[in-house]
């Protein structure tokens, strides 16, 4: 199966996308190219087939955001570089449950990776944040994402994954 | 079968006394063939100038694509095929992306710092291969 990501277009097939769960089918059916193409929130993209390119069958979404380097805690501050903290979001990422367990996420995990280091190249971020499911906690963890003390129990856990670490990856 | 600079002719050299690069390629049999067959029909005479012919040409796509243009082929008749490559598209400028704000609890500020400002973890052999493979 040759599998090309690219991003999201306007006459891509996202109607029949099903990954097991509503909120992550109903962003890409309802928001994933308004917010991309109109509201400027996330850019979404897509892994699809070539004999079948415009049938989605997973994607993951990002967008840039920093830490105002006051908001940290006082003692950690002096350790800080004097600016606001510069973050990629990975909001999210999902596969069609047709495609699951063909790798086609550890893809586009390395996707959105090395996006990460290409914006990271271009206009500096420090890591990628994602708030995960806490029944995907090991998976992400496998890739080197950190838990982040303090999340609310019930909701999604926020990790962390520092961009030094991917760009070592990729020598 | 390896395609080696080393084995063609010795360009002559420049004028600067700038030192040429040596680059050496390993390339599966297939891949061989093809670039046996492309240097034959373009009528090139060396693996140096068929490097320099194919470097020009991706050098240019690079180029035309971070200036956010986008890449077609056109037939006789106007049907279209753009040209879409992963490695290409990431220098698009579109791929600048969008910013938004996070909430954060004081204790995810606080591990937050910790790791920022402590050396950065080894990479996973998970993480090794999906960059790698």
């Amino acid at each position: 199966m040759a599998v090309l990501i690219r991003r999201l277009e306007e006459q891509d097939e996202v109607e029949l996308f099903n990954c097991g769960d509503e909120p992550l089918n109903n962003y890409l059916r309802r928001h994933a190219w308004v917010n991309q193409q109109k509201s400027s929130i996330g850019v979404t993209y897509v892994a699809v087939e070539e004999t079948a390119p415009h049938t989605v069958l997973g994607y993951f979404t990002l967008a840039t955001s920093s830490v105002p380097r006051n908001a940290f805690p006082k003692k950690y501050v002096r350790g800080l570089p004097a600016y606001d903290l510069p973050l990629i979001l990975l909001a999210r990422l999902a596969v069609d449950r047709r495609f699951s367990r063909k790798g086609l996420g550890s893809a586009l995990l390395s996707e959105a990776l090395k996006v990460a280091v290409q914006v990271a190249g271009e206009v500096g971020c420090r890591g990628i944040i994602a708030d995960v499911y806490r029944e995907r906690i090991d998976w992400y963890a496998r890739y080197g994402f950190v838990v982040l003390e303090g999340s609310a129990p019930s909701g999604p856990q926020r990790m962390f994954l520092d961009i030094r670490t991917v760009r070592m990856a990729l020598k | 079968m390896a395609l080696k600079t080393r084995q063609v002719r010795r360009p002559p050299q420049p004028l600067n006394g700038s030192r040429r690069t040596k680059f050496q390629a390993d390339l599966a049999p297939a891949e061989d063939r093809i670039v046996r067959g492309l240097k034959q029909e373009l009528q090139l005479n060396s693996n140096t100038d068929f490097l320099s012919d194919a470097l020009a040409l991706f050098h240019w796509a690079v180029a035309e694509r971070r200036r956010g243009h986008r890449i077609f082929s056109e037939t006789q008749t106007g049907e279209r095929k753009e040209l879409v490559l992963p490695r290409l598209e990431r220098v698009a400028p579109e791929l600048s992306l969008p910013r938004v704000e996070i909430s954060w609890t004081a204790r995810e500020l606080e591990s937050l710092a910790t790791l920022v400002t402590s050396e950065p973890a080894h990479p996973t052999e998970t993480l090794l291969r999906a960059m790698r493979g």
